[in-house]
């Protein structure tokens, strides 16, 4: 007879740190045993089952549900006798229980919501008989192994209190429901607890189930759960003595060796197989219902839906005054009407809807991105800013009947852009308030290990020293590229370790292991789930450790694998910058904008042509700079085309060139096939969106809008790669179906799967360009407003605010210090007596100044006047401490007080001045008082000023540091930044400058492009990967602020780089320069 | 009174850790040298010669930074040569005067000399300056000499000058133009009030000396007036002279090898006295008692005796000493011996007048000590189980008295009881199907009846010395018909059998 079994009780690493293997693995082992059917049960949550369920359907094996419940009704679980050192710490015994039906799987959720609900923050939380008895429909209880709570009734109460626990799960659970387990892991306490849990199980008539406990796939990865185990318990390897594993055997077992094990337990093994095919539930039939929207009486969703869009309508194209967009425009709405009707989507419009209603009435500047700007609806409701009607793009890349009707409906997916971290906050909590605490939360974010984390918990787990791990932390390498040098092996090298020794080859080793392995879950950032009945029903929700936040268990990727709404909110520093300028614009400039309708302005192309962009959205990258005097945008298409290039999809996919070439007409306008000539016009034959390589599947291998939707749902995702093996396959048979030679089909394989990872829709760049143009647009226009604007919401973008400074200086901004005569906490505009308009730096850029103290100043110096001395500051604002004075003093914000004649001047008397006697002494003994004329500083010399400048606030509004030493670079052949761009190509120039940013692109094959920024402007450096390899090179080219460089000139269509052959350090004196590394 | 003359000599040698190795590897002197602290792999440069800091080395670097320099020698720290350079200077410094005070910390050596009053001894201070220097360098240490009527003004010269070695006098009266040029970096200023300093832009003692007193300690307190009083080398000190450190140690040179315990006991006892003397006078007792013994053939034999409590108890000491002795005797006939004692408190303990009277401690001390030489050192004390699965999971700790009573020990539940066999004993076993069928044990082959198995343990798999066990619970019959119930293990790393238990 050949054997069958199934195992039912196992543990993926989604058990955060109590399991080793990923549920992918596990099945992937399942499938090499030959077993059919395997259950997880993760603690406390489903976690782990969505990748499960994907992953069964990849490979046949059927995944039953369940999880390993923590009921503190059962008292402790089982720990060594207290006689026994050991430093196990009490936790509640865990219930396996699986799911048989929907109502079961349900009821799980809902009982796991229950307890994790019940604490007030993130914590494990545990269940009671209570919650099990409400909840117990549906679900089949087995006893548990050693963590379950048989074993310990069995140790702690012997056979007795044994019974009397299995008795208490038949109350609950039903007679039918309940199954003995035995495990059997060559444990000697083991085996005498299984016998006895054979002989209850007789004595009560209930059937034994065989399971092997699983916690690893195979018996190697043990080690990881014995590693994992050490950094649970916060100890090291060597001295977590008996938390560790007996041994290897709670790995996945052939049906062989089960049976073999049990053949003495008459039917242990047989009943895996008989309860495995009354587990019934699959993942698939979620019970996922499509959020309501309320609606007044007398409305349908779709009536009130379709009301909301026709006045958006004339909102958003009766300014045009084009009728025949206009006409297009209804043309559309109704088309998409239609459709959504069809599919039953109007609630979730009508919700998205209600969200950016919500921001409008608060002042929030809200955009959708990603596909919904392929959609006139959205367009009207005021969701997106994009005209997809004008733009001509393709809605069924949003919503079609194909994906409606798809074997499930997967719903469209729409982002929301918001301005900053408090106004996305605003935001959530409103959908909260509004969905309830079951009926909304946010998607989870699994934090795996990566090099940094896993160098450091393996190696504080193998007991290496603090000093040396930090050392080895800051080696492993950050660069998004990886040369052969920049492996895990080499950064533990140059750490100074030997990677022979055998305990560090361990360490080496079992960082690769754990790579990409669950550590914990977090929620992520914006992306929100919304359900109609409780959202509890479907997966269990628990506490986030944000205060008011609630998480559900499955990631974003899991969530839209089982057709979960989502609403992904986002902040987007850019937004906020935008929303800022338009409340500047009219108040300095007296002019009225609007979002939706900039007008398209030659000057603003002019300065995007010249690549002119630090600061603007999306263009201000190094890639970016360089392509853009190529592409030579002159239509907000061009724009639309620009952002979406610069991207690892495109450049790998070797797309970027062509289409570059073929702008600058150097190159012939040339399809694949002419079949695709409709489809690539747009961008001159070379595909660039996903909604082209959809169009191109569908084309060349008559793919159904099913399984192009298929193709662009593989494509975009992160778990796909064996799906696109698959659809490949399918690709190049309908290809040959329709006559494609070889080389053409391979060709367009590339395009396709280029896209993997990086893919970017058409209506996400023009959402992404509509920004990009505003912020190019205010900055060419409104220097002033968008200079402070951004400098508000600093951190964000690509440069430092230091950069952003010297750039609007280049470009005529007046840029003043900070004063505290005049200063407020942002930057603020300045009318100077010409009527131009300067910037005034704001108080936040103090560096260790707290807002609280600043606005007392602000505040104190608004009713009192301004400030008269030195000593009037402190006593007007006593909740400035001493270490704040001497900053306002040292960065010159003091200099305009009477009787300060310069910074040290105001450093010697604000540090008298913030240690003043009581005020009783004050009042009285003239003989405390200093005389203030005889002041012993001298004045800081310009070094000083500009060290004080960059030390205290990062920046400086003076001249650029790099100025004061032209004469002497001069003197050594150096050119400016601006001389560069005069030279011939090919010429050899030496060139200096400050560091801005760094960066090491996965996609430039190890090169290095550097911005070395002087006071004429921004020099482009590129650092060959054999430059890099030097030692030196390396030091100087990661630590130098300032740095010269030798090197032939390249001068390519105006795009200027220096191609470094020697490196040399300038000296910085004590600069604190920070640049922007991108890796 | 007048206040007496003051005049300090300070010698002031950086790199110390470097100077001190190097001093007697006169080869390496010429070559870039640096020298390594910490445990591998994790070391790093805590001092180098000149040569190597202008190839780059720098304290604080890593091995692999160092192997990107080339030809540097390194070299390993070593503390008691610094100890013993530092003595050497010291008593060199002696020399010159009997109050020595030694200012010196981990890195650099500097002693500052008492020479007032010197003059008619050692000429000019000058002269005595030069002299100095030249008897430092003589012993191998490059240092620098500054004299001053100021203590503080030699220090901050010295240390100036540091990488000149040479030597400065300053004249009475000239401290405060000296001072005036150097940088502050040769107080030792706090890290704040560096960054005040720096901030108002002094950055030498001179413009610190020029700040007005009170204007300066409104600002940065009574530490301004220090400070100041230091830039202008007006700050009094009082001098702490080095005293001999307190060792309690006695050697001696044996006239003829000796090998008979009970001759050398003699000599013990002579030597063991004067050290109870010594520290009796200074109200300590033996603590502990290391008898180092040089042997012929260039061995020294090391043994260390601590009873329970310090005691000056002469007799205790000898009986204790001997069993030690007997227990573990030297290998070799004895050349020389060197007895050294830590210095304990004396011991004394309040007994309750109801409690139980303690066994007296020299005596406990005294029996164990025999039972020790009899069973060997590992074997007396209590078993304290191990936090591990490995079988042999136990130690042994010495005998101590809990501090708190335990509390009633939860009850066994019950078991079989087993003899543990110690060492295990290796057998012979034949196996049928995987499972042990019959086994030689103690002579006599045995069949299984029941075989309960195999259990299985393994761990320390990051170890070298992972371990990896198969245990099986046996019945079985001798041919006699001799019935035995016992516990195997199969060493799955090793091989091999082992019988490891009896049940009884």
């Amino acid at each position: 007879m050949t054997e069958s079994y199934i195992e039912l009780h196992a543990a993926s690493a989604f058990s955060f740190l109590e399991g080793a293997s990923q549920p992918e693995e596990l099945i992937k082992r399942a499938v090499e045993l030959e077993m059919p059917a395997m259950a997880l049960l993760d603690r406390n949550g489903v976690y782990g089952s969505a990748q499960l369920h994907t992953s069964d359907r990849r490979n046949g094996v059927q995944a039953h549900i369940g999880a390993e419940v923590a009921v503190s009704s059962f008292g402790p679980r089982l720990t060594p006798p207290a006689w026994l050192p050991h430093q196990h710490i009490a936790e509640p015994a865990r219930l396996p229980l699986l799911c048989e039906s929907l109502t079961g799987y349900q009821n799980l959720c809902q009982l796991i919501t229950r307890f994790k609900m019940r604490e007030r923050t993130k914590l494990e939380g545990a269940a009671t008989w209570d919650d099990l008895e409400q909840y117990a429909s549906g679900l089949v209880c087995l006893t548990g192994g050693e963590e379950g709570p048989l074993a310990a009734a069995l140790v702690h109460g012997g056979e007795e209190a044994g019974r009397d626990t299995v008795e208490r799960l038949v109350r609950i659970f039903g007679r039918d429901n309940v199954y003995v387990e035995a495990q059997r892991h060559y444990e000697r306490e083991e085996e005498w607890r299984n016998q006895a849990a054979i002989r209850i199980a007789r004595s009560l008539n209930l059937p034994v189930l065989a399971t092997n406990g699983v916690r690893y796939a195979t018996a190697y990865d043990r080690e990881v759960l014995d590693l994992f185990t050490a950094v649970r318990h916060h100890t090291e390897l060597d001295q977590a003595g008996r938390l560790l594993a007996l041994n290897s055997q709670r790995h996945l077992r052939r049906a062989q060796s089960m049976a073999q094990l049990f053949r003495d337990v008459p039917r242990a093994v047989e009943n895996t197989v008989e309860l495995s095919s009354r587990l019934q539930f699959r993942l698939d039939d979620l019970g996922y219902e499509f959020p309501l929207y309320p609606v007044p009486d007398g409305e349908t969703m779709d009536s009130f839906l379709k009301k909301r869009v026709a006045e958006g309508v004339v909102r958003r194209y009766g300014p045009k005054n084009n009728p025949g967009l206009l006409e297009k425009a209804k043309k559309q709405v109704e088309h998409e009407l239609a459709l959504i009707a069809r599919l039953g989507f109007a609630g979730y419009f009508l919700i998205v809807w209600d969200i950016v209603q919500f921001c409008k009435r608060n002042d929030i500047l809200a955009q959708g991105r990603g596909s919904a700007a392929n959609s006139a609806v959205c367009y009207a409701l005021e969701i997106t800013a994009i005209d997809p009607v004008g733009m001509e793009l393709l809605f069924e890349r949003f919503l079609s009947d194909a994906r409606g009707n798809s074997e499930k409906k997967e719903p469209p997916d729409i982002d929301i852009d918001l301005p900053s971290e408090d106004k996305r906050e605003q935001a959530i909590q409103y959908v909260y308030q509004r969905y309830g605490e079951l009926g909304a939360a946010m998607t989870a974010n699994v934090i795996t290990y990566r090099g940094k984390s896993a160098a450091r918990e393996v190696g504080k787990a193998l007991g290496f020293d603090q000093e040396s791990l930090g050392r080895l932390s800051s080696l492993v390498s950050q660069w998004e590229w990886r040369g052969k040098t920049d492996t895990m092996a080499h950064s533990f090298h140059h750490a100074g370790f030997d990677v022979k020794h055998p305990r560090i080859a361990k360490y080496l080793e079992l960082c690769m292991r754990i790579q990409s392995l669950p550590r914990h879950i977090g929620q992520h950032s914006g992306g929100m789930v919304i359900c109609q009945r409780q959202l509890n029903c479907v997966v269990p929700l628990e506490r986030a450790s944000m205060p008011g936040r609630t998480v559900v268990q499955w990631d974003k990727e899991d969530c839209a694998d089982l057709g979960i709404i989502k609403v992904d909110l986002l902040g987007l520093g850019m937004m906020a910058v935008l929303k800022d300028c338009l409340e500047l614009i009219p108040q300095h400039y007296g002019d009225k904008v609007d979002l939706a309708q900039l007008p398209e302005d030659d000057e603003v192309y002019r300065v995007l042509q010249k690549a002119d962009t630090v600061g603007m959205f999306q263009v201000e990258s190094r890639a970016q700079m360089a392509s853009l005097p190529r592409n030579y945008p002159t239509k907000f298409y061009d724009l639309v085309v620009q952002v979406a290039i610069i991207r690892p999809g495109p450049i790998v996919g070797k797309m970027m060139h062509p289409y570059m070439r073929r702008r600058q007409k150097r190159e012939e306008v040339t399809y694949p096939h002419p079949s695709l000539e409709p489809v690539l016009k747009r961008t001159l034959g070379v595909p660039l969106f996903q909604e082209q390589l959809l169009r191109m599947a569908m084309t060349v291998a008559n793919f159904s809008g099913a399984e192009a939707d298929e193709l662009r749902r593989a494509v975009g995702m992160r778990r796909s790669w064996e799906r696109m093996k698959d659809l490949e396959v399918k690709l190049r048979a309908g290809m040959t179906v329709n006559g494609f030679d070889m080389k053409t089909q391979d060709n367009i394989v590339e395009n396709i799967s280029s896209f993997a990872l990086y893919g970017f829709p058409e209506s996400h760049a023009a959402s992404f360009a509509l920004i990009a143009y505003a912020s190019a647009y205010f900055k060419v226009k409104y220097l002033a407003a968008f200079t402070a604007a951004i400098l508000n919401n600093q951190p964000m973008g690509f440069y430092s605010a230091a950069v952003l400074v010297k750039d609007a200086q280049r470009h005529g901004l007046r840029v003043k210090p900070i004063d505290v005569q005049l200063s407020d906490w942002p930057c603020t505009i300045e009318h100077e007596t010409d009527h131009s308009l300067s910037l005034r730096m704001g108080l936040r850029y103090a560096k260790g100044l707290r807002r609280q103290a600043a606005e007392a100043l602000v505040t104190s110096r608004n009713h009192g006047g301004s400030f008269h001395s030195a000593e009037d500051l402190p006593l007007r604002v006593p909740f400035l401490n001493r270490k704040e004075l001497t900053l306002l003093a040292r960065i010159g914000a003091l200099n305009k007080l009477d009787a300060i004649e310069h910074r040290r001047d105001a450093l010697w008397q604000m540090d008298r001045a913030g240690k003043m006697e009581g005020p009783l002494l004050r009042q009285s003994s003239e003989w405390l008082h200093e005389d203030s004329r005889t002041l012993p500083l001298r004045q800081m010399s310009t070094e000083e000023r500009l060290v004080a400048d960059y030390a205290g606030t990062g920046l400086t509004v003076d001249r650029h540091p790099m100025h004061h030493r032209r004469a002497e670079l001069r003197s050594l052949g150096v050119l400016s930044a601006q001389e560069l761009k005069v030279c011939r190509d090919g010429q050899f120039v030496r060139a200096a400058g400050c560091i801005i940013a760094r960066q090491r692109p996965g996609t430039a094959k190890g090169f290095i492009f550097l911005s070395m920024e002087d006071e004429t402007g921004i020099a482009n450096v590129v650092i060959t990967p054999d430059l890099y390899e030097d030692e030196e090179n390396r030091k100087l080219i990661t630590r130098s602020k300032f740095l010269m460089v030798e090197g032939p000139l390249q001068n390519q269509d105006g795009v200027i780089h220096v191609k470094a052959v020697r490196l040399l350090a300038l000296s910085d004196g004590a600069l604190e320069l920070s640049s922007h590394d991108f890796h | 009174m007048r206040k007496p003359a003051e005049l300090y000599a300070c010698v002031y040698a950086k790199e110390f850790p470097a100077q001190a190795l190097l001093r007697l590897r006169v080869e390496l002197r010429d070559k870039p040298c640096v020298v390594m602290e910490g445990e591998p792999p994790l070391q790093s440069v805590c001092s180098c010669n000149a040569k190597a800091r202008k190839l780059g080395a720098a304290q604080g670097m890593t091995p692999v930074e160092i192997d990107t320099l080339p030809s540097v020698v390194v070299l390993a720290r070593s503390r008691p040569e610094e100890e013993t350079a530092k003595a050497t200077l010291l008593e060199c410094a002696g020399n010159f005067s009997p109050r020595v005070e030694d200012r010196s910390n981990d890195y650099v050596f500097v002693c500052v000399v008492d020479i007032a009053g010197t003059e008619t001894l050692f000429g000019s201070p000058a002269m005595l300056a030069k002299c100095l220097l030249e008897r430092v360098r003589a012993l191998g240490v490059m240092a620098s000499v500054a004299v001053s009527d100021n203590f503080h003004t030699a220090l901050c010269v010295a240390r100036a000058r540091s990488s000149r070695m040479d030597v400065t006098v300053i004249a009475s009266g000239n401290a405060n133009k000296v001072l005036s040029s150097l940088p502050l970096s040769v107080l030792d200023i706090s890290e704040e009030h560096a960054e005040t300093f720096s901030l108002w832009g002094v950055h030498t003692l001179g413009m610190l000396a020029e700040l007005p007193e009170p204007a300066l300690i409104s600002r940065i307190g009574q530490v301004g007036k220090r400070l100041r009083q230091l830039a202008r080398g007006e700050m009094p000190h009082l001098f702490l002279p080095v005293e001999p450190k307190f060792v309690l140690e006695e050697r001696m040179e044996l006239d003829t090898p000796v090998e008979l315990l009970e001759s050398l006991l003699f000599c013990v006892h002579a030597m063991l006295e004067q050290l109870i003397v010594r520290a009796t006078t200074r109200v300590f007792a033996l603590a502990s008692v290391t008898t180092t013994l040089s042997l012929e053939g260039e061995t020294t034999h090391i043994r260390t005796v601590r009873p329970a409590l310090p005691t000056n108890d002469r007799k205790l000491w000898i009986k204790l000493l001997q069993l030690d002795l007997e227990a573990h005797p030297p290998s070799a006939a004895i050349i020389s011996l060197a007895i050294t004692a830590e210095p304990g408190s004396t011991g004394k303990v309040q007994l309750g007048l109801f409690s139980p009277q303690l066994p007296e401690a020299a005596r406990l001390d005294v029996t164990l000590a025999r039972i020790r030489a009899i069973v060997g050192e590992d074997c007396v004390g209590r078993a304290v189980l191990k936090d591990t699965h490995q079988v042999e999971g136990f130690r042994m700790e010495p005998f101590t008295v809990p501090a708190v009573s335990i509390s009633e020990a939860e009850p066994f539940p019950q078991r079989a009881a087993m003899r543990q066999l110690r060492p295990a004993e290796s057998i012979l076993v034949t196996l049928r199907e995987k499972r042990p069928e019959s086994f030689f044990f103690r002579q006599k082959r045995y069949r299984a009846e029941h075989v309960y198995g195999p259990w299985l343990t393994s761990g320390d798999w990051w170890n070298p010395m992972l371990w990896s066990l198969q245990q099986w619970d046996l019945i079985a019959h001798s041919e006699g018909g001799e019935l035995l119930s016992c516990c195997l293990t199969h060493d799955l790393t090793q091989g091999g059998w082992q019988m490891v238990g009896l049940y009884d």
